[in-house]
């Protein structure tokens, strides 16, 4: 069955970059308190990111995805306490639709500027052989950069203080709260983080595919089945969520068609939300 | 003659929490029924298993002889329960006429008239007009009161009514209590304040770790030291 | 004053039913997309603007109801008279099954459902297993029998029964319970309300109008496909429009409609590539600085009463 086993690791391949993407809107949801529509657009941004650093300046890509995580950081940390952090008391849904508008005023920016052109970094090609199945290089290097990052930042969240931090708060808001943790300084930080996995995994996606600047549409409605596979907030879930979502995605164009894995995160949201709203992982 | 309310051997687990282990009791009709305990004994969960917001997970419960168990909380509310919250929950962007409106069933006209009447009982009339979140807490909490009273429940549940407001008002209150109890109305209140319970109840139910441990008139509780003392710290 | 109100709304309406007589295409276009928007956004501001429910679906209504109206405009031969009703109808049959069911689930969490439930729609259309019956990304071009003006006088006609529609549920218990669900939904049902019929109540007639008016939509633009029936600008224009005007008032959605209407035809004109990016940035404005909307300031101020019935 190397048929099978070949799509699976594709899948989990698929998988890790969807897990930063979903880590990152999990993070941003679950210890900040705000839906970040916007968040596929930051996606988005990273690819473009990797790309014109790759066309105009010649950087090699992995820099890319390096550099992308104290841009994007720092971006991210800058966009909320300008904007979103006005809105952390007011309702979820006020940061809904602000986040909405902001989804497209930064693709429609994005599509102004860069027009709609595909783009593509042409950098890692060709495959090789691994145990019998045949590997793309970009992909299985996207997969051990994507493997990568979440390693550091579980490290980050297991053993910093701010990690730590993180954890209390995503675990209970209030608790956290009157111990003093939950700051407004606190929260720019988690804010940046989720928007750097975003940037991160955009700058990683460019390895493999075309880049255009409505792609951020696909990416935050796997994240948002993703969050709420994994649980709200719940970090691992979230990773567990990507990689489930990405061997669905994976299983599915195999057997049935690529039009019908389109249906999966849609699916998976009305199927949890209604059968287990909390997630299918526990804390 | 019926109970009014029977609890009868109710468990309501949260996880690997405990909050209702195996309680029974009756209420009689007509009765104002104490019903204490520390913090986290339970008697909010028993509340909201009688209103219905929680489902026990064993056991059953019966308002005036037919199981209630299972029934959704509008269907129990129109059943006749009234029930005020700890915190209060009045509709703060309506006025105070439409917060008694909006629960009201029937005429218009005859609606309108019981409303003023409330209002005149809970002496909020002349503020019948403004934003129900323009009142101060104390008023916020004689409005709830007259919400709850609006579509005339039989048994009324009041979550610490006594909290929070200053002792002439929780006089005005409980005297209020007592009318509506001499036309026939059935309380159960919960308290922390002993002297509320003492004082006004004819009845006391003592809850711990979801399990009851005393139940009896006031005058044999307030007798019983021992229990007192080791339950509650006097 | 009720008889000078009266009178204005007369004039009003015999002013617009003429139109047909005297303006060019041009302006009866304009304005057939200002009422198909205001029942939008009128139909979308009676379930959320009261219960407090934002329905980030409403693109599933149009969608819905547009295809089966066009289907049978195109596929079967149906006079627009019959197919636009039976749509809306379907519509609303249907959705009292998915009120039922995705309305247990609350807040953010209900807005996301009903965007998956349209996105899902809108893929599974496109799909190999439904393209015999909605022809999939192809689309469907057609063209329904009905002169333009017919169809102006058809969606005036509408969106005058829209607007007479959310005024009096607007003032009526039925309204008033909305709003205690939006208030404290828990509350409300141990005061003795039905919150899930009254839910569903709303849902569903937030449903058919929304999706007459889609189907009246897409006989107008001779034309349907999954992209553009379940597009989320579908569902975010109308809210937008709510906004503006006021959300949980009867007039906001009608005020913010006509007025985005115009200011879209000036604005796609001039600025057509950056136009959808200041729509987004308006949206952000929005909530960040006039969250209570024109019609809400103005109660607000004072300008206006604050009685519900506006």
């Amino acid at each position: 069955m190397t048929n099978f086993i070949e799509i699976l690791i594709r899948g989990l391949m698929l998988g890790s970059v969807y897990a930063l993407v979903g880590m990152g809107l999990t993070l941003v949801w679950g210890v900040v308190g705000i839906v970040n529509i916007a968040h596929g657009e930051f996606v988005m941004l990273g690819a473009y990111f990797a790309f014109w650093a790759f066309s105009l300046l010649h950087l090699n890509p992995l820099l890319s995805v390096a550099l992308s995580i104290p841009v994007f950081f720092y971006g991210g940390m800058l966009i909320h306490k300008r904007i979103t952090e006005r809105l952390i008391k007011e309702q979820e849904l006020s940061a809904l639709i602000l986040t909405f508008g902001m989804s497209i005023l930064i693709w429609n920016l994005a599509q102004f500027f860069w027009t709609n052109t595909y783009r593509s970094v042409s950098y890692l090609t060709g495959n090789f052989p691994f145990m019998g199945i045949v590997l793309a290089r970009s992909k299985t290097v996207s997969f051990a950069l994507a493997v990568g990052i979440t390693a550091v930042l579980f490290l980050f969240l297991k053993y910093s203080k701010l990690g730590k931090g993180i954890r209390a708060t995503s675990q209970n808001s209030e608790v956290a709260l009157v111990c003093g943790i939950n700051t407004v300084k606190m929260r720019a930080i988690t804010f940046g983080m989720g928007i750097a996995l975003g940037g991160a995994a955009g700058a990683i996606v460019s390895l493999q595919w075309v880049i255009f600047p409505q792609m951020g549409g696909s990416y935050i409605s796997k994240a948002f089945a993703i969050v709420v596979l994994g649980g709200l907030g719940n970090i691992q879930g979230a990773l567990a969520g990507g990689l489930i979502i990405g061997v669905l995605e994976s299983l599915v164009t195999q057997y049935l068609s690529a039009k019908m894995a389109q249906i999966i995160p849609s699916l998976t949201i009305l199927i949890i939300l209604l059968l287990r709203p909390t997630g299918l992982f526990k804390k | 003659m019926e109970p009014i309310l029977r609890i009868d051997d109710v468990v309501k687990k949260f996880g690997e929490v405990m909050a209702l282990d195996h309680c029974s009791f009756d209420i009689e009709a007509g009765t104002i029924t104490g019903l204490i305990g520390p913090n986290g004994a339970g008697k909010t969960t028993l509340f909201n298993l009688i209103t219905g917001v929680l489902q026990p997970d064993q056991g059953h419960v019966y308002l005036g002889g037919e199981e209630i168990t299972g029934k959704k909380p509008y269907e129990i509310a129109r059943r006749g329960v009234g029930r005020t919250y700890q915190i209060i929950r009045i509709f703060p962007k309506m006025t105070l006429l439409e917060n008694l409106m909006v629960v009201g069933k029937g005429k218009e006209k005859r609606m309108m008239e019981r409303a003023m009447d409330l209002f005149r009982l809970v002496r909020l009339e002349e503020k019948r007009n403004d934003y129900a979140s323009d009142l101060s807490f104390g008023q916020q909490k004689l409005l709830s009161l007259a919400q709850v009273l609006m579509p005339d429940p039989q048994l009324i549940l009041l979550d610490e009514p006594a909290a929070g407001i200053n002792p002439t008002l929780q006089n005005e209150l409980m005297a209020l209590i007592h009318r509506l109890n001499e036309d026939g109305k059935t309380f159960i209140i919960v308290e922390h304040d002993m002297n509320v319970i003492m004082n006004h109840c004819q009845n006391a139910i003592a809850l711990n770790y979801g399990q009851k441990i005393a139940e009896g008139s006031c005058s044999v509780i307030q007798r019983d030291e021992r229990l007192l003392e080791h339950y509650f710290g006097r | 004053m009720k008889i000078r109100v009266g009178l204005s709304i007369a004039i009003l309406m015999a002013f617009l039913i003429s139109v047909p007589f005297f303006a060019t295409d041009y302006w009866i276009t304009l304005l057939i997309l200002v009422l198909i928007f205001t029942v939008y956004a009128s139909g979308w501001n009676l379930f959320s603007g009261l219960t407090g429910y934002t329905n980030f679906g409403l693109a599933w209504f149009i969608g819905v109801s547009g295809y089966v109206s066009s289907l049978l405009i195109a596929d079967y031969n149906w006079l627009w008279l019959l197919a636009w009703p039976i749509g809306a109808l379907f519509t609303g049959l249907v959705s009292i099954g998915v009120g039922y069911i995705l309305l247990r689930i609350k807040g953010v969490y209900f807005a996301i459902s009903m965007v998956a439930l349209t996105e899902g729609t809108r893929e599974l259309f496109g799909t190999e297993y439904l393209t015999p019956l909605t022809h999939g990304g192809k689309g469907v071009p057609f063209v329904a029998g009905i002169r333009l003006p017919t169809l102006y006088w058809s969606i005036l006609l509408l969106a005058f029964i829209t607007l007479i529609l959310c005024y009096k549920i607007f003032s009526s218990k039925f309204g008033l319970r909305l709003i205690a669900i939006r208030e404290d939904e828990q509350a409300a049902e141990t005061l003795g309300i039905h919150t899930t019929k009254d839910k569903i109540i709303a849902f569903t007639l937030s449903a058919f109008f929304v999706g007459l008016a889609g189907s009246i939509h897409f006989t107008y633009q001779n034309y349907i496909d999954p992209t553009f029936a379940f597009n989320i600008q579908l569902t975010l224009t109308p809210i937008v429009m709510a906004l503006f005007g006021g959300v949980g008032t009867v007039f906001g959605p009608v005020i913010g409609a006509t007025l985005f209407t115009f200011i879209h035809e000036i604005l796609w004109a001039e600025l057509t590539l950056l136009y959808m990016a200041i729509f987004g940035a308006i949206l952000m404005g929005l909530i960040l600085f006039f969250p209570q909307g024109l019609l809400g300031w103005m109660k607000e101020k004072g300008i206006l009463p604050r009685s519900r019935k506006l």
